[in-house]
């Protein structure tokens, strides 16, 4: 293990091999745009200068440690390189971050204010670019505020493979741009440029001009999308930053998903699905009790049901591969000795979705099959036509093929036509209501926090089947 | 036990507080109705002048007819409503950069951006601007922090305290947007159009072109 010494400490350099690797594992902030853990060095930035004592300033992301090697990340001409790189970077950059959605956390920004803080040196007028060059459905490329880091480019190359976006010109005139023959919306992980950009170039169009990014606050979620169980943050508005003269739903919406980043699971990505997860909670809700259609009181449902699963016959529950671990175990600690359970696919690959690839994404498109399969088997749904009463928990079950004869009792959280055809309806807590894990099909368990309030009438699953299991007319 | 016995017969204690100041009424006063006829004269008198002074023209009592009229007392550096300043097409200076609301300490600035992409020098511009007068508490940072002079205070009041409006007062950008000064003292206003200058001879313009 060789001991370099960093500002005067020494530290121990580990299994790192750059200077900047060990001093951001030490501790030592070294700012950088163009360096990413999981991209390859290009070093074209230069903001990462460092000084090696007796051998002058030099970038840190390409430096590779020694045995004795003494770094000084703050000295005096350090930080004057630094601050002439910033006033280059910023000779063409418009400067617009009143209106740019990466300002407050654009490190451009915090570089500026901790490096150079000066206004611009250059009297000469700045170049104009392409403002708003759409690269995809998805994403906007405002080539003005662009400073060439080239991470973008690196990220379809070496990370999505997908080989669309790459840089033409030189100079001044140097721009990201798209291949000839692709576009980036045949990559399932393009907004993953959007982290990745250090400046507010690459922008997504679903959260443009939405929100200033100091109203929000993240969540620690999993994204839901498929079996990898990718660990997300979903971003909602601060509670002291609430709406309450425009629209409300703004304060319950969820405006945008980023990757949190997690090693065992996702590394820094997560798949354009995981981007939608705002869309997917944000369907209408189910917030109505309903006995055949009928709208009754939440209370008076559960009563209901109760009466059904203490019926003599056949009882089939089809359980959600949806449900957290907490609730499928609430589920076989009061009803399973009472049902048949088959685990049902609520998801299904939807049409033009990528299926399954080697990166992130699964093919099984549900979060917690491999805990719903550890409980209660991997046996395909098969409803005997003597069924009486078929327990459906969740979407994605088919209603014509159940048994003519059964009943049903639907525990369900979306506004579906299929909720007025059950016996029973029961309308349940989403993932972004309640807390909970989630188990990846590799065995990995995740957390989930809740970001949302619990519309009137709804109940959480987990409450719900201990009350079923209890005798009819007791207390809910 | 004898004290008692006398039938039960309790003195009344006046436990009013008195006051070093208590008025000494004579017995002119004592006698009640003079006082209140010279009362009612005074009462009636006013009335009957400013009711004269009313129909013949001349304005009757100092009251403000609000929300028509402006009190005539408020000081030349009252600072009571705020104005969206506009660009000479008649659209708001506002770029929808949310400073104001941020840096609002009572929170009463919500602002929905919208995206014009036709207009490259104000692609972000404020869809609703709302502001509630109900917590405003009139401090002007709004106006100190604008980058862009969208947002200034004028010296009257917003004339609010319309049933409707309750809760929240909110005055949107309609109302805010509707200020047409002749000049303004403090600032030039309205702004002039900045020219577009063609880029000075030898420098190279980099055209934006699409695919």
């Amino acid at each position: 293990m060789p001991v370099m010494f960093i500002n005067d400490q020494p530290v121990d350099t580990g299994e790192h091999r750059t200077v900047l690797q060990v001093a951001l594992a030490n501790g030592f902030y070294v700012p950088h745009f163009c360096w990413h853990p999981e991209l390859s060095i290009v070093g074209n930035c230069r903001v990462c200068v460092v000084e090696q004592e007796g051998r002058g300033v030099g970038i840190a992301c390409n430096m590779p440690v020694a045995e004795g090697l003494r770094i000084q990340t703050e000295s005096e001409p350090v930080r004057a390189q630094r601050k002439a790189m910033l006033q280059f970077i910023l000779l063409n950059h418009p400067v617009d971050c009143g209106i740019c959605d990466k300002a407050g956390e654009c490190t451009l920004q915090d570089y500026h204010y901790a490096y150079n803080g000066a206004p611009a040196l250059s009297h000469e007028p700045k170049l104009h670019s392409t403002k708003f060059f759409p690269l995809s459905e998805r994403i906007i490329l405002d080539n003005e505020r662009c400073i060439l880091c080239s991470r973008c480019v690196r990220f379809t190359r070496e990370i999505s493979k997908s080989n669309v976006l790459g840089m033409e010109q030189r100079g001044d005139g140097m721009r990201v741009r798209p291949v000839e023959d692709r576009t980036l919306d045949d990559d399932p992980y393009s907004d993953n440029v959007i982290d990745l950009c250090p400046v507010g170039a690459l922008l997504s169009r679903s959260f443009q001009y939405q929100a200033r990014v100091w109203y929000l606050e993240p969540t620690a979620s999993v994204c839901p999308g498929c079996a990898r169980g990718c660990t997300v943050q979903l971003w909602h508005r601060r509670h002291e930053w609430r709406l309450k003269g425009l629209d409300g739903s703004h304060n319950e919406r969820i405006l945008r998903v980023t990757p949190l980043e997690n090693p065992r699971v996702n590394g820094a990505w997560i798949c354009n699905k995981g981007r939608d997860l705002g869309a997917l909670f944000g369907r209408p809700r189910a917030g109505q009790a309903l006995l055949k259609g009928r709208p009754v009181l939440l209370a008076e449902a559960i009563d209901a049901a109760r009466r059904l699963v203490r019926g003599a016959g056949r009882r089939v529950a089809l359980v959600s591969s949806w449900g957290s671990n907490e609730e499928l175990r609430a589920f076989r600690n009061a009803l399973a000795d009472r049902f048949t359970s088959f685990v049902k696919a609520d998801h299904r690959p939807g049409e033009g979705e990528v299926v399954e690839d080697d990166l992130l994404i699964r093919a099984d498109k549900n979060p917690n099959t491999h805990a719903a399969q550890a409980l209660f088997g991997n046996a395909p749904a098969d409803i005997p036509d003597d069924t009486e009463l078929v327990l459906v928990w969740g979407e994605g079950a088919d209603f014509s093929t159940l048994p003519r004869g059964a009943k049903i009792v639907h525990l369900g959280a979306w506004l579906q036509p299929e909720n007025g055809y059950a016996d029973v309806f029961i309308p349940i807590s989403i993932q972004t209501e309640r807390h909970g894990h989630y188990t990846s099909f590799e065995g990995v368990v995740s957390a989930f926090e809740p970001c949302q309030r619990r519309p009137e009438g709804v109940i959480d699953a987990e409450t719900l089947f201990p009350l079923l299991a209890a005798p009819p007319g007791s207390d809910t | 036990m004898g004290a008692r016995g006398d039938g039960g017969v309790k003195k009344v204690v006046d436990r009013r507080r008195r006051y070093w100041n208590e008025p000494k009424l004579g017995l002119w006063e004592r006698f009640y109705l003079f006082e209140v006829l010279r009362g009612l004269s005074i009462t009636g008198g006013v009335f009957l002048r400013n009711m004269t002074r009313w129909m013949t023209g001349k304005k009757g009592a100092l009251t403000a007819y609000y929300p028509e009229e402006v009190r005539s007392d408020y000081a030349r550096h009252n600072r009571g409503k705020h104005v969206l300043t506009q660009r000479p097409d008649g659209r708001p200076q506002c770029i929808a950069c949310n400073l104001c609301a941020t840096v609002c300490p009572a929170r009463v600035i919500e602002i929905e951006a919208g995206f014009d992409p036709d207009d490259p020098a104000h692609p972000k511009y404020p869809e609703r601007f709302v502001i509630d007068y109900a917590r405003c508490i009139f401090c002007g940072f709004c106006v100190e922090v604008c980058p862009e002079d969208a947002i200034r205070m004028v010296p009257t009041v917003p004339g609010l305290p319309v049933p409707d409006r309750r809760p929240g007062m909110w005055l949107g950008k309609e109302e805010l947007l509707n200020w047409q000064p002749a000049s303004d003292p403090a600032k030039p206003y309205p702004p002039k159009a900045k020219a577009v200058e063609p880029p000075p001879p030898g420098s190279r313009l980099v055209q934006g072109e699409e695919r």
